[in-house]
């Protein structure tokens, strides 16, 4: 009698345990982005209006149609980058030569460096990545619906919605990459700059058009507090630099590049590595006179950044320079 | 003989018949293209009124939404309560069907009470001639809001839109120059936000000036000064902090003690505002050198660095 109270408590217990797993979320990841319909159409009108009218007229509507139609009333991880075949053939333009810039491990710094394509269109200036950017989404098996509640993470199954979006647009945007292209990496990223398993590794390299491209520049850059675990030359950006000189490409790599630091240097303007060396510049609030040089205060100016042009070199230690 | 009688009767009946069908076909072909003609004429007279500047933006509702549930949605979770599709609606009913010269500050109203939202203290960033300047730094440093940067200015930056009382009551063509007309809805759209703008702002404001062109950093005909000045709350606002901004390697035409900056601290006095200003705000210096960074005003004292 007992045994068999025993053995059914447990059943039920074990019932309501799945059941309750059952309750819960299907997926690991974030449902889809709210509003995405409405918030990708007037990215496409945007993007073509206002961001890069030199696209000219895209049908915002048929896009967002090819789009949805890649992932909805689809098993959730069997979403094939192929799927979006007609989205990136209706969505396609013209990258102009020498403005591509590849990444790994630094998506906002570039994002702000790229300038909205005014410095280089990265594939998030792109009107294909312009489209997904930061956003979320998938479909579920049974219904034409999206699913806001939860999306499969690509640990979870790798051939879910998003995964194979950015495989579709990074393999593209490398393909349609010409002239000298450009990496930024980041030097102080765990494992290593260049991830030897990476969108940049595993879709964009093997993509990149060799009789279009006359030149890799690769840009290790560090954190401004560091570390710096790897630099050109050494560690995974030798092996990135040596694979693509293997298939032949031109390859420069220059270590903290000037233009990105001073980016970096924004937000953390006292920074030691920030610290200008030279210039006629007045203190916090202070007054800068501007009248004729016979003005004492120009001149002393003008006397002391002499003095600290010729003290301030590139090796001199930053102690010696003012940091203000 | 009877026969032939009859055969020439019938052939003029089949004449006459044929001529009936002939008259009543093109009869009707008359009417048919009678009334399309007229209706065409009818849907070009009356005619859009021509003006000076660019047209209202293609597709603005979609672009409209589209940035408000982004701003919503992925940027500024906290204002989940704004319905966007009304906000679009207050908006359009601003500006359709009206004369773009008659537009008023009541046909904002509804859109300015849906789409406004609070602004946290010392983040508000006043500008006047430094816009490629201020919003790349406000892109980068989230700690400072310019008008573009709440959702208003973020829906209306560079898009462009206005009326006309012939259908389809939006005039994609053309839109009125401020120097056509003042109360075009363009203009008004912007003082009022401006204004709005400046209501709202608490603690220290900012305010980013250039001081590189010719005209003078501080100018009491910009948006700055004739309306944001003046529409600061002196019980809410403690001080104001001038960032004056030269280009690099461009002309120190102005800087802090300059003549216009003298004049802009004298009215803030007036009404009670701490002032100090500063020639070429560090961070954002830094940033105009991401544009120049060999120039002699963006030498780093940093050994580590190197010019690729």
């Amino acid at each position: 009698m007992n045994s068999l109270f025993l053995s059914l408590l447990l059943v039920s217990l074990l019932f309501m345990k799945s059941f309750s797993e059952g309750q819960g979320k299907k997926w690991k990841g974030e449902g889809t982005t709210q509003n995405l319909e409405s918030i990708v159409i007037g990215r496409c009108y945007e993007y073509t209006i206002i961001v890069n009218p030199s696209v000219g007229e895209k049908n915002c509507s048929a896009l967002w149609e090819a789009f949805k139609n890649a992932f909805i009333k689809k098993d959730p991880c069997n979403i094939l980058p192929t799927d979006y075949e007609l989205f990136i053939n209706l969505s396609l333009h013209t990258i102009p030569p020498n403005k591509s810039l590849f990444w790994e491990n630094n998506q906002l710094l570039v994002s702000r460096f790229a300038d909205k394509t005014r410095r280089y269109m990265s594939l998030a200036d792109t009107l294909f990545g312009f489209f997904g950017d930061l956003l979320n989404w998938c479909g579920q098996a049974n219904s034409t619906g999206l699913d806001y509640d939860s999306c499969p993470t690509t640990e979870e199954c790798e051939n879910n919605a998003v995964e194979s979006f950015w495989r579709m647009a990074s393999m593209t945007y490398a393909q349609h990459s010409s002239g000298v292209i450009h990496v930024l990496l980041n030097g102080s990223a765990e494992g290593g700059a260049y991830p030897v398993k990476g969108f940049f590794a595993d879709f964009e390299i093997p993509n990149l058009q060799k009789d279009k491209i006359s030149e890799v520049v690769i840009w290790v850059v560090d954190d401004l507090e560091g570390p710096d675990r790897d630099s050109c030359g050494i560690h995974t950006v030798e092996i990135l630099e040596n694979r693509l000189k293997n298939l032949g490409h031109n390859v420069t790599c220059t270590d903290n590049y000037k233009s990105v630091i001073f980016l970096l240097c924004v937000d953390h303007p006292d920074h030691s590595k920030c610290a200008f060396s030279s210039s006629i510049f007045s203190v916090d609030g202070s007054q800068l006179s501007d009248g004729p040089l016979t003005d004492t205060g120009t001149i002393w100016s003008v006397v002391v950044s002499l003095l600290r042009t010729f003290i301030c070199s590139e090796k001199t230690p930053y102690a010696l320079c003012d940091v203000h | 003989m009877p026969l032939q009688h009859s055969s020439a009767r019938t052939w003029q009946r089949t004449v006459l018949l044929a001529g009936v069908v002939v008259l009543l076909v093109s009869l009707v072909v008359a009417i048919i293209l009678a009334s399309v003609l007229t209706r065409g004429k009818q849907e070009i007279s009356p005619k859009m009124l021509k003006w000076k500047d660019r047209g209202t933006t293609r597709n603005l509702q979609e672009v409209i939404l589209g940035r408000c549930y982004s701003y919503v949605t992925a940027r500024h979770p906290e204002l989940g309560d704004k319905d966007c599709l009304k906000i679009w609606e207050s908006l359009k009913h601003a500006f359709i069907y009206k004369n773009p010269c008659n537009i008023t500050t009541e046909d904002y109203q509804p859109l300015m009470e849906l789409a406004s939202h609070p602004i946290p203290c010392n983040k508000s960033l006043f500008w006047s001639k430094t816009n490629d300047l201020v919003h790349r730094y406000t892109k980068s440093n989230h700690n400072f809001l310019t008008l573009e940067d709440t959702l208003l200015g973020y829906m209306a930056d560079r898009v462009s839109w206005c009326g006309d009382p012939a259908v389809p009551g939006i005039n994609y063509e053309s839109c009125p120059k401020r120097s056509e007309c003042e109360s075009n809805p363009s203009s008004v759209f912007w003082k009022m936000a401006s204004k709005m703008f400046a209501e709202a702002a608490c603690g220290v404001v900012q305010v980013m000036l250039n001081g590189s062109i010719e005209a003078g950093a501080f100018r009491s005909s910009s948006i700055f000064g004739s309306i944001e000045i003046s529409n600061l709350n002196p019980d809410k606002v403690s001080a104001v902090q001038i960032w004056l901004m030269h280009d690099i390697g461009g002309p120190q035409s102005e800087s802090c003690s300059g003549h216009s900056i003298k004049r802009l601290k004298g009215i803030l006095e007036e009404r009670n505002f701490k002032i100090t200003c500063e020639d070429n705000y560090r961070p954002v210096q830094l940033l105009q050198c991401v544009n120049n960074p060999d120039h002699a005003d963006c030498r780093l004292c940093s050994s580590n660095t190197e010019t690729p």
